[in-house]
């Protein structure tokens, strides 16, 4: 687990060697944030000029954004601004930054590693992985990704989705002068980088370029502000959703019995069945789409015999037909076919 | 935290486990001085409640979007008795005690 980190600024710290094995030198880093039990951890990464890694791949997702300078990606030149989201296992192409570059390197459920490789690991969702120039090539959108919104003033663009978890990595800007007076909680854990710019939240005052916070849920952050504007990198772990009120000594427990209040005042019966002594167990009320048995590749389940809606055949007990029509259908006790007619 | 997907299970090296363990002592000093930070913010944030609760009970208290509502006076909090301002909480509802529990 990650500790509440907020606020930090990276530019008060100095770098470090990353010394790890398989990892190319000429590679610095400062820690933002670190999870102790998996080693996930979100960091600032110097490359050095020069810098050239081998085609390889991370046992963990990964998430990058470059904050200045270039890296070249096997063929594909990677600029400012410029995110990938890697899944773990997924194999890289080699990557090289002749001049250097400064980017966001955070991974996501183990520690950063490095396998060569030109093959995808077997395991890897290789569907998964997209990279887009975030700055160029995604314009900005309303803030109201959720309801209730933060102010207009708040845009964002989002990068990355997980349909599951709805977990969100996204570009969220403020506008000068953007103000939002109400104070925030969430049910997730919320992470945020300033690239560049300047914010202000009323527990931890001024967020600057280089500013960073790594937030458990159900911590108290606002009211906001931003005199001159400022565009950073969030991501949540889980679906976002705005607790909005205006009581600073509310404690992160009083927080989350108010969000238990809220499921309860809004679905009663969602709420009585999940949290019932029969159903409150550690693992959460079962998701029957995630355990139920599915046919697969199960022998006899063909999926390749259509019907029209009046005739087909097909491996079970029952056939269908027009009267008096002739049809042909296997036996299961060997391989012959013959043709009959119906009564 | 976890993103709950995408990992793939394998042997974590000596060196690599000697790393975690800098790394999870370095955050330690990391987080304390945060909190001395914040101990020592908490003045000036007194002064910014005070300001956010005249903002909201004069020009009004967001409650969603642009969407605002004066809030009465009489309807603001009270800070509760013997509460120390806390705005950093190390593992959240996880582990934490909270103000309520100490008493």
């Amino acid at each position: 687990m990650r500790p509440h980190i907020e606020p930090f600024c990276d530019r008060d710290e100095g770098f470090k060697h990353l010394r790890l094995p398989n990892f190319a030198s000429g590679m610095h880093y400062k820690m933002l944030s670190f999870d102790g039990d998996t080693g996930a951890c979100s960091m600032t990464v110097q490359f050095d000029g020069g810098y050239r890694r081998t085609p390889g791949f991370a046992w963990t997702e990964m998430e990058m954004i470059i904050i200045e300078g270039e890296m070249q990606v096997g063929e594909k030149t990677c600029r400012k601004g410029h995110y990938l989201f890697v899944p773990a296992g997924y194999a890289m192409p080699e990557m090289t930054s002749p001049k250097g570059c400064l980017a966001l390197v955070m991974y996501n459920t183990g520690e950063p590693s490095h396998e060569e490789s030109t093959q995808h690991h077997p395991l890897a969702q290789v569907d998964l992985y997209h990279d887009v120039d975030s700055y160029m090539d995604i314009p900005w959108a309303m803030g109201n990704v959720t309801k209730p919104s933060v102010a207009a003033g708040c845009l964002i663009k989002l990068l990355n989705f997980n349909p599951m978890s709805q977990a969100m990595t996204f570009l969220y800007c403020m506008t000068p002068g953007f103000y939002q007076d109400n104070i925030s909680y969430h049910d997730c854990a919320e992470e945020g980088y300033h690239l560049w710019g300047t914010s202000w939240m009323m527990q931890f005052g001024d967020v600057p370029t280089g500013g960073y916070f790594w937030r458990p849920a159900y911590i108290n952050h606002g009211a906001f502000a931003s005199e001159y504007g400022c565009i950073a990198l969030g991501r949540t772990d889980s679906k976002l959703f705005n607790h909005f009120h205006y009581n600073p000594w509310s404690t992160p427990v009083q927080n989350a019995d108010r969000s238990a209040a809220r499921i309860y005042q809004r679905d009663p019966l969602l709420y009585k069945w999940a949290f019932s002594e029969d159903h409150n167990h550690p693992h959460g009320p079962e998701d029957f789409e995630q355990t139920m048995l599915r046919r697969g590749d199960e022998e006899g389940h063909d999926t390749e015999h259509k019907s029209d809606g009046h005739t087909h055949d097909h491996w079970h007990g029952h056939h269908h037909h027009a009267d008096g029509s002739e049809h042909q259908h296997h036996h299961h006790d060997g391989d012959s076919t013959h043709t009959h007619d119906h009564d | 935290m976890s993103f709950k997907d995408l990992f793939i299970e394998h042997d974590v090296p000596p060196e690599v486990q000697e790393w975690i363990k800098g790394e999870v002592e370095a955050q330690e000093a990391r987080y304390s001085k945060i909190e001395k930070e914040m101990i020592d913010l908490a003045a000036t944030r007194e002064k910014w409640y005070q300001e956010f609760f005249d903002r909201i009970t004069t020009l009004g208290y967001n409650t969603d979007g642009d969407d605002k509502m004066t809030i009465n006076p009489a309807d603001l909090p009270v800070k509760p008795e013997g509460c120390v301002d806390q705005v950093v909480w190390k593992y959240g509802v996880d582990g934490e005690e909270s103000p309520d529990a100490q008493k």
